[in-house]
């Protein structure tokens, strides 16, 4: 068990750069996610903190000791890679206890460690078998056996889950979130996919362009996004954001408007799929076309076009609309989240207005 | 798409007529180790002999040949292990190293192997009786090695090259140090890379002429493909005991490649493939 500290790491490969002054404290026993996009930096950021990568600048702390110089066998910390890396010139018992063998250790006294950790991700029936024998949630079951074998202060996944049909991939979610909680690590997860970071994560930082985006609880970060390329990044599907300018207390966009008590200037209005209230045409605030309508069972979503703007709103699996209806769209005030246009930034001044005699007058045409 | 019964049977049919193009010789070559000493020249001439003796190949078995047959092990034993070491690790620094200037050095591997033999064998001749290694082990094994291990790097460098360097990481973070990653990671999983350029320095040094002849002086020294020269005599040539001699010089690599004939395609076209 340990805490983890990065401070101001930087890393470049040549001049391309992976990471910028990255601040990161992660508290003894959380299991923190990376979450970002391919080549924004979060693959790097383990890398670095295991010790394959040396940082350009800034410091590793690992328990509160500085491991800057420390091997990573020293580092006392076990990791997943996305595939898997299995030896598959040894078995699944000889996989399991190689960490065990390297440090020394031998005879019935490995034996059992590798039973109890094979016994952890049920895979005791499969010690003599080859990696090459069995299937991919085998595979990545034995991986992770090999990292907890040794009990380590820290464990890194690299987005183990990635190579997993979607199916096994929901069930392994469910049993890493389990294990990790039962042996209590701390955990560094990185994934691109917003619903392993949503499911597993304590906490979740967005990466983006070599910087950190937003770092929260799940619920935080699906609540208040910092900046637009977060709240486009986090749900599915992701937040509706529909660009604007606030004039004279108003949202103004080609489709509508409505009223909206913020400093003006070009925006980005955000609302979730769920909160988009579909009404009668003519009615709500912005007017809109139905381009698409998916049934996906539980719910429909239906791709709307306002104006110039593609708006989803996911209703009731009853919700199907034929396409190139013409309809309303509600958006809840409560709802909405604004950001800069230019900076994508949060901006927080918006106040909802309630109806006032100005908002009687005509909508702006589409 | 699976190819028609015509076109199969004229696949098949090409491939036999390259076999039987290919293994003429070998079949010559048997055939007159069988004949009689009147036979060889015998018109009209006969496939196989009239009646096969074994007699060649008595007169062919002498104690030089034992001689020439154990320096040939001895010789191309010890450049089998000693190029594949040094080719082994050579290789996994080309592949593993970020440096240039290594980049740059590999080209320097590639370049040392395009002089041909008979233009370097004058300096390492003069090499080699400046260094007093004339009619040594040490003289062949030497000059073998140099002239092996360019392209032992080459064939290494292409399979250690498709390895995932994930493997290494991973027993790197299981507690691994370089040396213990290289001889428990890299190297049983680069075995068929190893095993197809053995026996590729084997072939080569095997059935190597030309410095073997211009080393060695006394027939203590010689190797087997020297050694058959025995047989080609100043008033004429004695074809039955050479042809004898050459099955027997032939048949242990022929063997060697029989058993490991998987490795060497696998080894050859390792990684072509996603496995």
């Amino acid at each position: 068990m340990a805490t983890v500290d990065l401070r101001g790491l930087v890393k470049r490969f040549g001049s391309f750069t992976a990471i910028e002054a990255l601040d990161l404290a992660i508290a003894d026993g959380e299991f923190l996610v990376l979450l970002g996009p391919s080549g924004c930096g979060k693959t790097t950021t383990m890398r670095i903190v295991a010790g394959l990568e040396e940082p350009t600048a800034g410091d590793i702390f690992i328990g509160g000791r500085r491991v800057n110089e420390v091997h990573p066998r020293d580092r006392d910390l076990a990791m997943v890679f996305q595939n898997y890396a299995l030896y598959p010139h040894m078995t699944v018992g000889q996989n399991i206890g190689y960490p065990l063998k390297v440090r020394g250790l031998r005879g019935a006294e490995r034996e059992a460690q590798v039973r109890a950790a094979a016994a952890k991700v049920e895979l005791e029936a499969l010690l003599h078998r080859r990696p090459a024998e069995l299937s991919g949630g085998q595979r990545q079951r034995v991986a992770l056996a090999r990292a907890i074998v040794r009990r380590p202060q820290l464990f890194l996944m690299d987005e183990p889950l990635s190579n997993l049909d979607a199916k096994l991939r929901t069930g392994m979610r469910a049993e890493l979130k389990h294990l990790q909680r039962e042996l209590g690590i701390t955990t560094i997860y990185v994934t691109h996919d917003q619903v392993e970071a949503m499911t597993l994560a304590d906490r979740i930082v967005i990466l983006n362009n070599a910087r950190i985006q937003h770092c929260g609880a799940p619920a935080e970060i699906y609540a208040r996004p910092a900046n637009a390329f977060v709240a486009g990044f986090i749900g599915s599907p992701p937040m509706n954001l529909i660009a604007g300018r606030i004039e004279g207390g108003r949202f103004r966009h080609p489709a509508g408007g409505l009223p909206l008590a913020a400093a003006p200037g070009a925006v980005l209005l955000g609302i979730r799929p769920e909160h988009v209230g579909v009404v009668d045409a003519g009615a709500g605030d912005l007017v809109a076309e139905v381009f698409s309508a998916e049934l996906l069972g539980d719910v429909t979503l239906l791709n709307l076009r306002a104006g110039p703007s593609m708006v989803i709103a996911k209703v009731p699996p009853e919700g199907m609309r034929p396409m190139g209806m013409r309809l309303g769209l509600r958006l809840p005030r409560e709802r909405l989240h604004l950001f800069d246009a230019a900076t994508g930034a949060r901006r927080e001044d918006a106040r909802p207005k309630d109806a006032r005699p100005e908002d009687a007058r005509p909508k702006d045409a589409p | 798409m699976r190819p028609s019964v015509p076109e199969r049977a004229a696949l098949a049919g090409l491939q036999l007529l390259l076999a039987a193009f290919v293994l003429l010789p070998f079949f010559w070559m048997v055939s007159v180790s069988l004949k009689p000493a009147t036979e060889p020249f015998a018109i009209p001439a006969r496939l196989w002999p009239e009646a096969p003796t074994l007699d060649n190949y008595v007169t062919a078995f002498r104690p030089e040949f034992r001689t020439y047959f154990v320096n040939s092990v001895i010789v191309s034993g010890a450049t089998v292990a000693i190029t594949v070491t040094l080719g082994l690790l050579a290789a996994y620094s080309f592949t593993r190293a970020r440096l240039v200037l290594i980049t740059a050095l590999m080209s320097l591997v590639v370049l040392a192997q395009m002089f041909p033999h008979a233009a370097i064998i004058i300096p390492i001749y003069r090499m080699m009786r400046g260094a007093g290694l004339l009619n040594t082990y040490a003289a062949l094994i030497i000059a073998y090695v140099s002239v092996t291990l360019p392209v032992a790097i080459w064939l290494l460098r292409g399979f250690l090259g498709k390895m995932p360097v994930a493997l290494e990481e991973a027993a790197t973070i299981d507690g691994a140090g370089r040396l213990r990653v290289f001889f428990e990671i890299v190297v049983p999983l680069a075995r068929p890379g190893i095993i197809a350029t053995a026996v590729y320095v084997l072939i080569v040094t095997w059935q190597e002429f030309l410095f073997a002849l211009s080393f060695t002086a006394t027939r203590e020294m010689r190797t087997l493909p020297v050694g058959l020269n025995d047989f080609v005599g100043q008033y004429g040539i004695r074809y039955g005991e050479l042809m004898a001699s050459s099955v027997m010089v032939s048949v242990p690599v022929i063997a060697v490649f029989f058993l490991l004939q998987r490795y060497f395609v696998a080894g050859l076209t390792a990684g072509a493939v996603k496995g």
